[in-house]
């Protein structure tokens, strides 16, 4: 196997270069963008994205923001690597990134299959999609850029597609079993069924977005008062010393490692089975097996 | 640089958003599951090809093993018919050879003696006749004539026989 592995062509490994790079490459292109763009310093400012151009559109105007932007880097850097993990892929010579993508697959699988069943088996791309968005959109502030999942409407947006296929699949026994359901154990309480439908994709945008801007805003507190603290405490010593903010090592690391890592994922992974929950709790199983049933012996 | 607020609702952003979701989820769909699910699908089919070709040489290898064993107990069998058979043919030879030598001996033993007995007889008339003609010409010399041998034969017999009875 390793003679195999020794023996690949210049080109195979050229081309394995090329997917790395292209992988790499966007979040070059953000660096660059986010320095060219950065306005000049002004004290604590915890605003939203910052807007690069707006396109006139009816209803309301687009603002393309760095939330965009970022995404997009995201999606074609996970693009790029999936080309690289399955770059080679054979059935009787695994390599090692080989193994890691069979490795996601199943796992995603497996996570779907346990927590959906059967029926929502070709769920594992689209929860394995929301994973990979929202932790990589996250941990985007490792290399300094804007989260794009610190911004509502990015969230607000994948909310929006959970909540469509909720209601898909809470439709599959036709519109009239759908609107009865409001009604469920008694009539009268058919105004909160409505409410809690609604909230369920409000909660999940706000949930995932408030954990994410919170991280980053009580980061910035934390490092602005520890800049504070210092000038306090060696303010008075000469030169050098005086302006350096000593006790800005150590604490704001250790909250960036929670804040942009752990709750990263974290809320990726939240967000991902709140969506499988949501999705298969909602499904009418028995129904639309029963419905089935019916036609098949029709 | 215009930023946007904290909290501000743009329909045609969450639209990208989506956008952008189901774009990844295709993406993952085409360039990471598909390759990897059918990759693992090969596999399973080798495995099972293999575990196949396994068995089928277990089962070979078996049916040979009890074939040969058969064969070796079907060889130790007649091995022992063989050697039983042999051992058969070796004494009843071994008899018919002893027997013949005994019989042969017993010809040889028996004309031996057949011939010792004529050849005794023989030696018996011969010395008679010998001595029948020395005591003729011993009488012809004491007598000072001729005896007729033919005459006197009876006579010459009777003293043999007397010489004889007293050498006994």
């Amino acid at each position: 196997m390793k003679s195999e592995t020794k023996s690949r062509s210049k080109a195979f490994k050229a081309v394995d270069f090329l997917l790395l790079a292209c992988a790499v490459i966007p979040y070059i292109f953000g660096i660059a963008l986010y320095v060219l763009i950065k306005p000049p310093s002004s004290g604590i400012e915890i605003t939203g994205a910052k807007i690069l151009f707006t396109i006139d559109m009816p209803l309301q105007s687009l603002p393309i923001t760095e939330s965009q932007v970022n995404s997009w880097i995201v999606i074609v850097t996970i693009f790029f690597l999936c080309l690289y993990l399955t770059h080679g892929i054979s059935a009787a010579q695994p390599t090692a990134r080989q193994h890691l993508a069979e490795w996601i697959v199943e796992k995603t699988e497996n996570l779907v299959k346990n927590n959906m069943g059967e029926f929502f088996d070709g769920f594992a791309p689209f929860v394995a999609a929301i994973m990979g968005l929202s932790a990589f959109s996250s941990l985007l502030t490792l290399v300094g850029l804007f989260p794009p999942t610190s911004d509502l409407n990015v969230v607000g947006g994948w909310a929006v597609l959970v909540f469509i296929l909720i209601t898909h699949y809470k439709m599959k026994c036709g519109l009239l079993h759908y609107i009865k359901s409001f009604g469920d154990p008694v009539p009268l309480l058919a105004p909160l069924n409505v409410i809690s439908e609604i909230a369920t994709p409000v909660s999940m945008a706000f949930r995932h977005y408030g954990n994410v801007l919170s991280g980053s805003v009580i980061s910035v507190l934390v490092a602005v008062g520890l800049q504070g603290l210092s000038k306090i405490v060696l303010g008075k010593l000469p030169g050098f010393i005086g302006e350096f903010p000593l006790l800005q090592i150590g604490l704001p690391a250790v909250l960036s490692v929670y804040f942009d890592i752990f709750s990263g994922c974290l809320q990726a992974f939240i967000f991902a089975m709140l969506t499988m929950l949501y999705i298969s709790t909602g499904f009418p199983s028995e129904d639309y097996r029963a419905k089935l049933m019916k036609k098949e012996k029709n | 640089m215009q930023s946007t607020e904290v909290i501000s609702v743009n329909l045609w952003q969450m639209l990208i958003s989506l956008l952008n979701l189901l774009i990844l989820f295709l993406i993952l769909k085409k360039f990471m599951y598909k390759p990897v699910k059918k990759t693992l699908a090969e596999r399973q089919k080798l495995i099972d090809e293999r575990f196949e070709n396994a068995q089928k040489a277990q089962s070979d290898a078996d049916s040979a093993k009890s074939e040969y064993e058969s064969k070796l107990a079907n060889a130790d069998s007649e091995a022992a018919d063989i050697i039983k058979a042999a051992r058969a043919k070796a004494e009843r030879k071994s008899e018919k050879i002893v027997s013949s030598a005994k019989s042969k001996a017993d010809d040889i033993l028996r004309q031996a003696q057949t011939d010792a007995e004529l050849e005794k007889k023989k030696a018996e008339a011969d010395i008679k006749n010998e001595i029948t003609e020395v005591s003729s010409l011993l009488t012809e010399k004491l007598l000072g004539r001729e005896i007729n041998a033919a005459d006197h034969r009876d006579f010459i017999n009777s003293f043999i026989e007397k010489i004889g009875e007293e050498n006994d």
